[in-house]
């Protein structure tokens, strides 16, 4: 089946620092392509671009030569409201400190993204409705932040990232600050996301069991994609494993 | 080691420190202008017919400590927000706590030395450069009054030191007994304001019954006395926060039920609000106090001020008359804009001024409509006939002789007066002009011109002007008060809110990073600062507002028309409060929203 690219970046690089000033070259030349509702994994030491990354393809940081392609669109020259339209309408973040507000409750906290998009009252109740079945988080809608628990609080999260119907939700550590049950429940619910929705997943993180989630893998090494590994028939033990033997070569 | 520690602590937040040390400056100056005032007995005597001017002083006095104390609380609390996680991190590696708490009194102290010195300077230049463009503007007279006052340094130095010492204290004691690891991580509380409705109507009904009260006191001045002004100041007070409180959290419950609230960032913008309801009642209550005691004053003092033409307006149908104009007063009066001048022939023959009628017929002298002291200064003119009976009564005219000596007035007809057999013609010109104030010091030098050419014994001249500066002299001290209070209340004000405001600033950068990072549009981030500082902002003006417009029912026993500046004070104390939230915005803005892209 051919498959048309969700994301795909071609020859992305990231040099922080000015001329005459001390450089740094966080990304090397990054080629790569997501499909439509893959679930694709990044995984990388400290240091060795992830987030540079993660913020190239979210628009919060623009690169220093190369492209990146959303939905066919090309970001890297998008400026002012188009940038945040399409951070509004594109994408849907996780991040692993929940960036809820904490002003809120749940349910305008899920509702923020269709707010700003102008969507009527009626249409943002219903969606917020919708989602909150499929994560089952009805009951705790009309609750702020602060009364939650943290795998309580990334289910919000998630609920808001996906309330929108992106092209695309990324995921920067997302189970980073969950205990074990609440981290694979989030990465469970992230995959039934992924499989029943058909939204395309793009999961940044170091650790090994959240990355056996993931459809593949690509890994990032001083800002270079060093090798990928693809979960094919595997299941996720036998993945989980191949992972470990992956970053244990990375080690020697 | 440690000293040197806590200096580079307060290095790397000198941001923070810049806005707290400027928030206390400006309080300080302004304590000391109020103070400069109501410490000084013989100003307050010498320039207030009131008896009770120096017990509202007193009062005035109190509520400002009040809010003084209120403000530096705030202040503290900023502080130690600001630096508790730094002296957290200290005790971890392992400083003694009894050195912690040492390092934290002293500092507490030093910023409160530092800013009540710099303020009191600050004060002390405020004071002389408001009272000299006052003196200068408006033409006033006052005694008593000195720049540099010691009983106000030393009341101000007491006030504040105290209070810093106070702070310094409870800081030593707050940071003694807190855990370490909860100075690491503390955390901004969110405070939910779920309140019942009953509780939330009383509260209503109690802050109307309160500023009710208020009101009417302010009214029944004249029976009540000096019991109305603590009894107003009371009840305002406490119905403005039992008001606002209640208020505010209902209106954003009933907008956040309606379409309103779901559109664009309405509901985050009500839930800021309504978050910080709680810490926001107490400086709006002080806010819109300060902002009525600001255009009360402001007001009061305008009223003063456009008093004394008034009056001179309403006292003759002219502003001068000079006799026998010289070429030196001629060129005077040419200098005047806005005139209107008429010259009259005069034959003196022993005791009695003959006039020619005919110049009478031909320019008629106006007089005035009524002479009941509230008339507004509009004039007539009578037919020659009814006004050669009128005349020889009216002041304005029978005034018009030159003054030595006491002399009788005539009229002649055009024959009778070319016959009268006298050495000279003698000739009286009248002037009456619009602006008095604004051209009196012309209408100075020509008075005083003409006094020694024709010295009166009494003093006693005719003429506007000469109502003009006997009502200056004694409304010049009230409106000095009303003007240089306002102005002093007007800063306070200024850094009272912004302060606020701004100490609140880095929680939410936060909250504004991920907005954008969810991908809202600056421009929208940008309408919700402006949509809550202008909630902020507008809330105590409007009650401000208001309790003048009832406040000023108060100054009825001294004043004609308490009311007749009051649309003018507003519109332009509105207009100083309006270019004031701009700058907040503007710095608020500039500290909250984040670029949209790292580089852009």
């Amino acid at each position: 089946m051919q498959k048309t690219p969700v994301v795909s970046v071609s020859g992305l690089h990231k040099t922080y620092g000015r001329k005459n000033e001390q450089q740094y070259e966080a990304l090397k030349g990054i080629d790569f392509t997501i499909d439509e509702g893959e679930f694709v994994g990044i995984m990388g030491a400290s240091g060795s671009g992830k987030t540079t990354l993660l913020n190239l393809l979210s628009t919060l940081d623009t690169p220093t030569s190369g492209s990146v392609e959303v939905n066919g669109q090309d970001i890297t020259g998008f400026k002012g409201k188009a940038l945040s339209d399409f951070r509004s309408e594109e994408i849907g973040f996780i991040f692993q400190d929940f960036n809820l507000l904490e002003s809120l409750t749940a349910k305008e906290n899920i509702a923020l993204p269709l707010s700003l998009q102008g969507v009527k009252k009626a249409e943002i109740s219903k969606a917020v409705k919708e989602v909150a079945t499929t994560l089952s988080i009805e009951n705790l809608l009309s609750k702020y932040p602060t009364e939650l628990s943290g795998g309580q609080k990334q289910r919000v999260a998630a609920a808001r990232a996906i309330v929108h119907r992106p092209a695309i939700i990324m995921g920067d550590e997302p189970t980073g600050a969950l205990d074990s049950k609440s981290a694979r429940d989030l990465l469970d619910l992230m995959t039934d996301i992924n499989k029943n929705q058909h939204v395309s997943v793009l999961l940044v993180t170091h650790d090994p069991f959240s990355a056996s989630f993931c459809d593949r893998i690509l890994f990032i090494q001083d800002g270079q994609i060093g090798q990928e590994l693809k979960k094919a028939d595997n299941n996720r033990q036998t993945f989980y494993q191949e992972i470990l033997n992956q970053l244990g070569t990375f080690e020697q | 080691m440690l000293t040197k520690l806590s200096l580079a602590g307060i290095k790397n937040c000198f941001k923070d420190y810049l806005v707290l040390l400027t928030g206390l400056i400006i309080s300080a100056a302004v304590f000391y202008m109020f103070a400069n005032l109501a410490t000084n007995r013989e100003f307050v005597k010498s320039n207030t017919q009131i008896s009770m001017a120096s017990q509202v002083f007193i009062f005035g006095m109190i509520l400002l400590i009040l809010i003084t104390i209120v403000y530096i609380a705030y202040a503290n609390s900023f502080l130690l927000s600001m630096r508790q996680h730094d002296y957290g991190l200290f005790m971890m590696l392992g400083a003694k706590k009894n050195r912690i708490g040492e390092l934290v009194f002293i500092e507490t102290l030093l910023i409160g030395v530092i800013s009540t010195i710099v303020g009191i300077v600050l004060g002390i230049g405020m004071s002389m450069g408001l009272s000299q463009i006052l003196f200068n503007q408006l033409g006033l007279t006052v005694h008593h009054f000195n720049a540099l006052y010691w009983p106000a340094i030393v009341t101000t130095i007491c006030l504040y030191v105290g209070l810093f010492l106070l702070s310094g204290i409870f800081n030593l004691a707050k940071l003694v007994r807190t855990p370490v690891l909860k100075l690491l991580h503390i955390d901004d509380e969110v405070y939910l304001t779920k309140r019942r409705p009953l509780v939330q109507l009383t509260e209503i009904v109690a802050g109307v019954l309160l500023l009710a009260i208020g009101y009417i006191a302010m009214a029944k001045i004249m029976t009540l006395q000096l019991l109305a002004v603590p009894l107003a100041l009371v009840t305002i007070t406490l119905g403005s926060y039992l008001l606002f409180s209640a208020v505010i959290v209902g209106a954003v419950e009933l907008l956040k039920q309606t379409n309103f609230a779901n559109k664009k960032l309405h509901n985050f913008t009500l839930a800021q609000i309504m978050f910080r309801v709680r810490s926001y009642t107490r400086i709006l209550t002080i806010v819109s106090l300060l902002f009525a005691l600001a255009l009360g004053a402001i007001s009061v003092g305008a009223g003063f001020q456009r008093q004394a033409p008034q009056m001179a307006k309403s006292t003759s149908a002219y502003t001068m008359a000079i006799n026998d104009m010289n070429k030196q007063e001629h060129n005077l009066v040419n200098q005047l804009n806005d005139t209107h001048t008429l010259t009259y022939s005069q034959k003196i023959v022993g005791n009695t001024v003959y006039y020619n009628e005919q110049e009478f017929v031909d320019h008629p002298l106006p007089m005035l409509d009524s002479r009941q002291a509230l008339n507004d200064g509009s004039l007539k003119t009578l037919p020659i006939a009814q006004f050669k009976k009128v005349a020889l009564d009216d002041m304005d005219f029978t005034g018009l002789v030159p003054k030595n000596g006491q002399q009788k007035s005539e009229f002649a007809t055009q024959s009778d007066f070319e016959n009268l057999n006298t050495a000279t013609t003698h000739t009286v010109t009248i002037i009456r002009l619009n602006n008095v104030l604004a051209q009196r010091k012309i209408l100075d030098r020509l008075e005083k011109l003409q006094q020694q050419r024709f010295p009166v014994p009494t003093m006693a001249t005719v003429g506007g002007f000469q109502t003009y500066k006997m009502f200056n002299a004694l409304f010049s001290g009230l409106e000095f008060m009303g003007f240089f209070l306002g102005f002093a209340f007007l800063a306070m004000l200024a850094s009272c809110l912004m302060f606020k405001i701004l100490s609140g600033a880095n929680k939410d950068v936060v909250r504004y990073n991920m907005l954008n990072r969810i991908g809202t549009r600056r421009a929208l981030m940008k309408q919700a600062v402006r949509g809550e500082i202008l909630t902020l902002f507008a809330l105590p003006g409007v009650l401000g507002i208001v309790d003048v417009l009832f406040g000023l029912q108060m100054f009825k026993p001294l004043m004609y028309h308490p009311y007749a500046m009051t649309g003018w004070s507003i519109l332009i104390f509105c207009v100083l409060y309006g270019v004031y939230y701009g700058i907040t915005t503007l710095i608020y803005e500039r500290l909250v929203i984040p670029k949209e892209q790292m580089n852009g």
